[in-house]
């Protein structure tokens, strides 16, 4: 059996898809998956940094590419799950190192060891982008509410059509309250802009800050609210059939600010 | 500690280049500022338009040049996105010349923006027309301020290669940090870049989950042009196409302003963000520090 091979992009950067690409895979992992999650983003790789794998670093893949060592001694194990891995990007190369020949058969050979091969993209369209792409056979398009973030992901969606490659979108970063004020733009404009399925919605969460510093994917950890979010992800990147949470109903605590500024 | 009055090294008076260029006096090139950041999504073009607004207010003739070719959105910052005819690509094929393609600004007359193509590829880019194009805005312009694309490839490099001078904007995020090392790495010794620490939420400061602006430069060692809160009027701004710039009256916008006037010399001290408990912050800790 081989992998499912997914790239996570965006066109623009920082709405994300690393922080996306660990905690999917790391959800994953923990049902029971065998997942490598590969860095494309040469130069400025940051994938390791969010599972605090920086230190573990012996080889990139730049060095498998060009056949310097082995796939098998190039990919770090994470240290809570046996079954994820990740194969690190190489920092002091330039992305025009490697083809996207190479990539392919590269993503190609990973997907013989794996259920799941993620593939996080750099920011732009350039030569990494294309690289990161050349090897997938589906792809999840991160963006968040706001016009700069959308008109990106409409361009790398066109980008992806191109190549016949299947997507999903994932809305990260929404906050209800500014939605239901009318200063951010809400899931169904997003939607209705860029028509593609809808695979899952994040909300703006400060816990993501603190345990992506902390290279602590949350989805791994207790008692985090974005957590149940990422799982609900997986399961409907596994087909599984999960309504989206509706973000519009207040918790305790906005309704109480709700009725302290009512009242 | 770090030096929280790091004013330019090189002085600059608005005024007096304005003077200089009417009088025909030996003409002085503008400087052309790059800004730039390794990771996306940190808030370069965010900058980009409020510096260029706030640089604007002050008098000083100003072209902003989106380096981003293929994912342009400086435009829609300034709310310009309806106006632009012509970009940089039609301008270096010679399509159309330089001052065809220049969108004047809504608000200010003296303030000028040179968009991105929109459906061309970022290696259709020459270098050294870049390099020429750029020259040739600094001839017209006291400040030619370039809006560098996301990540380290042919993208970063023409927008480099016309500056003299850099702004690294970095968020106080481990990623973004490495990042921001990494483009001051690449940009040499031919720059000395001054730093902008976007996105701080003191509250997280305060509670140790967040970055400090004290632990970012401990690893950059940057001169410290200043510090700029994470507030959401910056999305809904970027949404309307207003930069808070425009405005006087609030946190972020006087930053912005200080920001300008060290940028122009004036020895100011950098905008810094304070932590104030609210009254919100006090009952969530009552409550069990839900928030």
């Amino acid at each position: 059996m081989k992998a499912r091979k997914i790239v996570l992009t965006s066109g623009k950067g920082g709405v994300g898809k690393t922080t996306a690409t660990v905690n999917i895979g790391a959800a994953l992992a923990k049902r029971g998956h065998r997942v490598i999650l590969v860095d494309t983003d040469i130069g400025l790789r940051n994938l390791d940094l969010v599972l605090g794998l920086e230190k573990r670093i012996v080889f990139d893949l730049v060095e498998v590419i060009e056949g310097r060592c082995q796939v098998r001694q190039a990919l770090i194990k994470d240290k809570r799950f046996e079954s994820l891995a990740i194969l690190p990007a190489a920092q002091t190369r330039n992305k025009d190192s490697i083809t996207q020949a190479q990539m392919a058969r590269l993503i190609d050979e990973l997907a013989d060891m794996a259920d799941y091969v993620l593939i996080d993209c750099p920011a732009g369209i350039e030569g990494g982008f294309r690289n990161a792409i050349a090897g997938a056979d589906e792809a999840i398009v991160v963006t968040t509410p706001e016009v700069s973030a959308i008109r990106d992901a409409d361009r790398v969606i066109g980008k992806l059509a191109e190549r016949s490659i299947p997507m999903r979108l994932i809305i990260n970063r929404i906050r209800p309250d500014m939605v239901r004020s009318g200063d951010m733009l809400s899931i169904d404009d997003v939607c209705e802009i860029l028509s593609i399925e809808l695979l899952g919605i994040i909300p703006d969460d400060e816990e993501i800050i603190d345990t992506t510093n902390r290279g602590e994917p949350l989805v791994l950890g207790e008692g985090y609210r974005l957590r149940s979010i990422y799982e609900k992800i997986v399961r409907r990147l596994e087909g599984d059939l999960i309504p989206f949470t509706n973000l519009d109903a207040p918790g305790f605590f906005g309704r109480l600010i709700g009725a302290l500024k009512a009242g | 500690m770090l030096p929280l009055r790091q004013p330019f090294d090189v002085a600059h008076d608005d005024a007096q280049t304005n003077a200089a260029q009417t009088s025909g006096a030996p003409m002085t090139l503008g400087r052309a500022i790059v800004i730039t950041s390794g990771k996306g999504g940190v808030g370069k073009t965010t900058t980009t338009a409020n510096l260029g607004v706030a640089l604007a207010k002050r008098g000083a003739k100003v072209a902003l040049v989106d380096a981003d070719v293929g994912l342009r959105n400086l435009d829609i910052l300034m709310g310009l996105e309806s106006r632009v005819r012509h970009h940089v690509l039609d301008v270096l094929e010679e399509k159309v010349e330089l001052d065809e393609a220049l969108v004047r600004d809504k608000h200010f007359p003296n303030l000028f923006l040179l968009a991105a193509a929109q459906s061309r590829e970022k290696d259709e880019v020459d270098t050294e027309s870049m390099r020429d194009l750029i020259e040739e805005l600094r001839e017209q312009f006291d400040y030619v301020l370039i809006d560098c694309p996301a990540g380290i490839e042919m993208g970063f490099k023409n927008a480099v290669v016309g500056a003299q001078e850099a702004i690294v904007v970095c968020t106080p995020e481990v990623s973004a940090v490495r990042d921001v090392d990494r483009v001051v790495g690449l940009l040499g010794n031919a720059f000395t870049p001054k730093l902008i620490i976007n996105r701080v939420r003191p509250h997280l400061v305060h509670k140790g989950k967040m970055l400090s602006v004290e632990d970012v430069n401990s690893i950059l060692r940057l001169p410290l042009l200043g510090v700029i809160a994470d507030e959401p009027d910056v999305i809904v701004s970027t949404n309307k196409g207003e930069p808070l710039a425009l405005r006087t009256d609030t946190a972020t916008a006087k930053a912005y302003h200080t920001i300008a006037a060290r940028i122009a010399g004036e020895d100011v001290p950098a905008p810094m963000v304070e932590y104030k408990e609210t009254f919100i912050d006090k009952l969530g800790s009552l409550l069990g520090g839900r928030r």
